[in-house]
């Protein structure tokens, strides 16, 4: 019974989510490891692998990816990101990455910054960025 | 008036340059609360309902000047101060490198694991940080600190170095410290992460107890000089070390820290203390109970080497030296039961139930603060 009622629940899980991309510039050769999305995300680094910056993007709080990427890739529920960062705002260490509006603006962006590392619903990507990886 | 409306001239002189990135945050903090007893008083609250002692608002304006320099304000009011409004923290950041960053200015000395934050209440789960532990009475150093992030063996490294000097209010009594440095250091992985501290400085104070000043110039002048320097503080070495640890697994949140600290030739006691929190995050909500011992040991041999003039006609001072020293032992355990309630996406509300008994009177106290906290 229990089994059913999990097998159930991940796969509503499953219809609801939908996969979410990693994109950067077509012009940028960097791999980019989950914990190279953590320290990127969570401001504990600004440059990629190859030691060139890195500008990191993030979608509106509400948009669903970025709900997708908090879990996810940062394994945080959006009130534990926000704590996180007041730590790190209120004591001049950081500063939240930029957020954009939709997955429309964040293409726009990493498409014209070789520096921008974004991630999108997987079904808004084009050629106009690269996909280093996929949740 | 002519402080806060000079701040405000220079809040709108930040705000407006067309030339730097400035951003503006906040975080404030309404508590409500009361003692249980009619003659219970713990950490400013009495029996009677309270919405002003432990509120707070702050407003932290960041201007980017680019070049990799930065400046940064953050201006509190506190409830218990009327909410006068000052300048918490107000630092020029020089970014060196992707890595490592020198802030100057007024700082947060980094004492503890939540000293940094410990005014941003939304930061953490406590209705407080633990007082116990947290409580030597003063907070921030004017000076330099360097902060640099690394990766050392799949380790999340946060090193932080300070020097400088402080002068204002401390626990005891007006004072100041000189040539004050020290480090702290934590490394994090995955769900867990450890830190050290260790800080020294050297500390001059006038006693806020007008009794003991009267009482350390009297042994002076009655030729006991020796006693009298071994009660007050002058440029003496003070010495803080900590260590904390920290868990956070599939919703388990566990913290424990540990600090001692001692001032060589003061009638400072020894202070030991520590505490342990136990959380557990379902959902929005997260219930959790800590525990907090202070473990303050008087320095009879202080006063030990004189106990001829009990028989003298100094006998009065020498008592009155004994009372003294001895006022400076504590030992206390508290307990908290609360729980964090995340019910907007920027505010949190917060419960907490603080008994605390003092283990040398056997008085206990008990306290219950509701309140939110939330950042903007």
């Amino acid at each position: 019974m229990i089994r059913i009622f999990a097998l159930l629940v991940m796969a509503l899980s499953i219809s609801v989510h939908a996969e979410i991309s990693v994109i950067v510039n077509p012009g940028n050769a960097n791999a980019v490891s989950t914990d190279d999305l953590n320290r990127l995300f969570l401001g504990r680094t600004s440059s990629f692998a190859d030691g060139s910056k890195a500008t990191p993007l993030n979608l509106a709080e509400g948009q669903a990816s970025r709900d997708e990427f908090d879990s996810k890739v940062l394994s945080r529920s959006s009130a534990q990101l926000k704590a996180y960062w007041s730590k790190l705002v209120f004591t001049g260490k950081g500063t939240p990455p930029k957020e954009l509006a939709d997955d429309a603006a964040v293409k726009a962006a990493v498409a014209a910054d070789t520096t921008a590392i974004g991630y999108i619903s997987s079904g808004s990507v084009d050629g106009s960025v690269k996909v280093v990886a996929t949740f | 008036m002519i402080k806060k409306s000079l701040i405000a001239l220079a809040i709108a002189g930040l705000v407006t340059p067309a030339f730097a990135d400035t951003t503006i945050n906040g975080f404030a903090s309404i508590k409500a609360g009361m003692t249980m007893g009619s003659d219970e008083q713990l950490y400013g609250y009495t029996d009677e309902l309270d919405f002003k002692n432990e509120s707070l608002m702050a407003l932290q304006v960041r201007s980017d000047l680019g070049e990799k320099l930065s400046v940064t304000a953050q201006m509190m009011g506190r409830g218990n101060e009327d909410f006068d409004i000052s300048f918490e923290w107000a630092f020029l950041s020089y970014q060196l490198n992707d890595n490592t960053t020198i802030n100057a200015g007024r700082l947060r000395a980094p004492f503890y694991k939540y000293s940094e934050y410990m005014d941003v209440g939304y930061a953490y789960d406590w209705s407080r940080v633990p007082r116990s532990v947290y409580g030597l009475g003063f907070n921030n150093i004017e000076g330099v600190s360097l902060y640099r992030t690394d990766v050392i063996g799949g380790f999340d490294s946060t090193f932080m170095a300070m020097i400088g000097g402080y002068s204002g209010t401390t626990g005891l009594g007006d004072g100041k410290l000189e040539g004050f440095y020290g480090a702290s250091w934590e490394l994090s992985r995955d769900w867990y992460n450890f830190r050290v501290a260790y800080y020294t400085a050297d500390a001059t104070l006038v006693f806020a107890n007008e009794s003991v000043n009267n009482l350390l110039a009297a042994l002076t002048s009655n030729g006991q000089g020796e006693l009298a320097r071994g009660i007050g503080f002058d440029k003496d070495k003070g010495t803080f070390f900590g260590v904390g640890a920290g868990i956070d697994r599939e919703n388990l949140v566990i913290v424990a820290e540990f600090n001692r600290t001692e001032v060589d030739n003061t009638f400072f006691a020894k202070r030991d203390n520590y505490f342990i929190s136990v959380g557990y995050r379902f959902g929005s909500v997260t219930p959790y109970v800590s525990h907090e011992w202070e473990r303050h040991d008087a320095k009879p041999e202080i006063y030990q080497p004189f106990q001829n003039l009990a028989t003298t006609p100094l006998a009065p001072l020498y008592f009155g030296a004994v009372a003294t020293v001895q006022s400076q032992a504590r030992e206390a355990d508290t307990l908290n039961i609360g729980l964090r309630y995340d019910f907007h996406p920027s505010a949190a509300f917060k419960l907490q139930y603080t008994s605390q008994k003092n283990r040398l009177t056997d008085d206990r106290l008990g306290l219950v603060v509701a309140g939110v906290d939330l950042v903007f």
